[in-house]
């Protein structure tokens, strides 16, 4: 998927390797004016490669990367009008906050007479009025995000890369400056790369996700087509949680649906234009099933019907596990938590679910 | 007896030795500092029945000890100025690049640490008379360089190699050059552990004797060799005195490192955190 916008960054078909190991292989993407894109995937998938490639930091073996328009080749980080929010920061500890700030303003070329006013409007930004001479060493951690995104979004760089911008917080504070990161960033209207290796910062902070794993795309989309149209089995597994069934598909039903028979015997309907034959992963979502109990109904959801008894049922605080043990395995359920758990432990429960919901992925080798 | 009855055990003798390494570290200053302000003409038991000052005004009195003192500080200032700007020089350098046996060179810019200083003095000894240097000043500064150099490439090494990599990509990427980024960061950052090289190589350099002895002659020599010469003809506190000095000197220099840059920093790793 492309977007529609004017390219701010142009990313195509790059390659950057490490001695025998390509960590990005014949890479595309671009990024729309304004939009905000995550890269996605698990460490070693090169995405820090892809982003130390756009700051200038390594050089590519081939591609081309253009930022507005202009090559970036043979251009080093200062000439290039790219914008850094490092994992740890990387606040300068002898400096105030405010020298911190206004450093890139000085060496972007900033008129003197405005530097202070433009330090002082990013503060408030961030909400750090009145920190101008503290040192970051005297700040918790985050503060010293917000002075970090401050200093980077000062000098108005055409392209912003956050490096895994919440990953050094706790759980906690990460949600609270998820939301805040998200509100600026839409305030000032900048263009975006989020590298991450967790799936939440990315769907909440990503109009669009590209999910990276060993140098190449696996997938580029919305966060939505990411979580519930995954094209390979990594990106199915890699983003959210699943339950997942081998199985053969029988015969057509009609009406675009197939039947599968799983490993294990069951008979599920599923939605696949494919014909009879091939194996297949069927990956359900754990939101997607429901639980009827003994005791307990729900309203028709149902192409697909499994038994099985609940072993564990997990208060989440928000939302109930339960773990429900059948003749497929293992079966996890997630319920949003309205009024206690529905079923106890030791319940003979039915598990209903749609064919729609089935996400059918070639089976992988690996 | 149980694990607990050891443990306490054991910690009590951890305590001991603590104790007893503080008191011998301590005792022969404070006997030092005693002595040099006996009222005695000549040396004898402690406690002395009297103070005086009269150790001091020997000391100073003194132009054999007063010209050693002289040299002493000038080959101090002189050598510490120099090992830092090869140390920290070749600390930067050794820092940025990475290459096969760059820990190897690292170990043989530290290797006078190793060798014995009678060794080096001895081998600088020979090696200059070749050169036909013969000068006193200029062989004791030869000399004062290669002990100290160690001390000034380690301490800017620990300092320079905390700082982390990202700071300096931070500057490059706000637009700073990498000249700038330098002076801005790496620089100041390493300052510390620059100058908490500095001091331990002046103070190297201030109490060398091994090194020093080899390349004296009658008319340059330094602090320390004058005392030891000293001692030898005649022994009295006059070199008690001078060690009270010394360490008021000391003393006075701590004091304004931790005005200037902050002790623990300067003494510790010299990294900032």
């Amino acid at each position: 998927m492309e977007s529609q916008r004017e390219p701010v960054i142009e990313f195509l078909d790059v390659v950057k390797r490490f001695g025998q190991i390509a960590a990005v292989d014949h890479v595309t993407f671009t990024v729309g004016a304004g939009e905000t894109v995550s890269l996605l995937g698990p460490s070693g998938c090169g995405k820090t490669t892809t982003l130390r490639l756009i700051s200038g930091f390594e050089e590519p073996d081939a591609g081309v990367i253009e930022i507005a328009g202009e090559s970036m080749i043979g251009k080093r980080p200062y000439e290039r009008n790219v914008g850094l929010l490092f994992q740890h920061y990387a606040l300068f500890p002898h400096m105030t906050v405010a020298e911190n700030v206004a450093y890139g303003l000085k060496h972007r070329g900033w008129p003197k007479a405005d530097i202070p006013g433009r330090v002082k409007e990013m503060l408030r930004l961030v909400q750090l009025e009145g920190f101008d001479t503290r040192r970051p060493g005297q700040m918790s951690g985050g503060q010293q995000q917000r002075v970090a995104l401050a200093r980077v979004l000062a000098t108005k760089p055409k392209l912003v890369l956050l490096d895994e911008p919440l990953s050094a917080l706790d759980a906690k504070l990460r949600e609270e400056l998820r939301l805040e990161l998200k509100q600026i960033l839409t305030t000032v209207g900048s263009t975006t790369i989020v590298v991450t290796h967790d799936q939440d910062e990315a769907m909440s902070l990503a109009d669009r996700i590209i999910v990276m794993n060993r140098g190449h795309i696996e997938q580029q989309g919305s966060p939505d087509e990411i979580y519930m149209r995954p094209r390979s089995a990594f990106v199915a597994a890699f983003i959210g949680r699943g339950n997942w069934f081998q199985g053969r598909i029988l015969n057509a039903l009609g009406n675009g649906l197939c039947c599968l028979i799983t490993e294990a015997g069951t008979k599920l309907a599923i939605r696949h234009p494919a014909a009879a034959g091939g194996t297949w992963s069927i990956c359900i979502r754990p939101e997607r099933i429901a639980v009827a109990g003994p005791d307990t109904t729900v309203a028709d959801l149902g192409d697909n019907l499994l038994s099985g008894r609940v072993v564990d049922v997990v208060n989440m605080g928000a939302e109930f596990h339960y773990v429900i043990e059948g003749p497929e395995g293992r079966v996890i359920v997630v319920e949003p938590n309205r009024a206690g758990p529905r079923v106890r432990s030791g319940d003979q429960v039915c598990l209903l679910f749609r064919a729609e919901d089935c996400i059918v992925l070639p089976k992988e080798t690996t | 007896m149980t694990g607990r009855a050891l443990d306490n055990g054991f910690r009590l003798i951890g305590l001991l030795m603590m104790g007893l390494i503080i008191c011998f570290l301590i005792i022969p200053i404070v006997v030092t500092a005693i002595m040099a302000f006996d009222a005695r003409a000549y040396l004898g038991p402690l406690p002395p029945p009297a103070f005086s000052f009269r150790w001091f005004k020997q000391f100073l009195s003194d132009d054999y000890f007063l010209k050693g003192l002289g040299t002493s500080i000038q080959l101090a200032c002189v050598s510490v100025t120099v090992s830092l700007c090869v140390g920290v020089a070749t600390a930067f350098a050794v820092d940025r690049v990475s290459f096969a046996g760059k820990e190897a060179l690292i170990s043989l810019f530290l290797s006078p640490l190793i060798v014995p200083p009678v060794v080096t003095g001895f081998a600088l000894l020979l090696f200059l008379s070749h050169l036909g240097l013969i000068d006193g000043f200029a062989r004791l500064l030869c000399g004062h360089i290669i002990i100290t150099v160690p001390y000034t490439i380690r301490a800017t090494l620990a300092g320079v190699s905390g700082i982390d990599r990202s700071l300096t990509e931070a500057a490059l990427i706000l637009g700073a050059t990498e000249r700038r980024a330098f002076w801005d960061v790496t620089f100041p950052l390493a300052r510390t552990g620059i100058v908490s090289g500095g001091i331990f190589a002046f103070a190297v350099s201030m109490d060398d004797v091994s090194v020093s002895i080899m390349l004296t002659d009658a008319k340059t020599y330094t602090l320390p060799i004058a005392l030891i010469s000293s001692m030898r003809a005649n022994f009295d506190l006059s070199i008690a005195a001078a060690s009270v000095m010394l360490m008021l000197l000391t003393l006075a220099l701590i004091f304004i490192l931790e005005k200037s840059v902050g002790l623990n920093r300067a003494i510790g790793q010299g990294v900032f955190r």
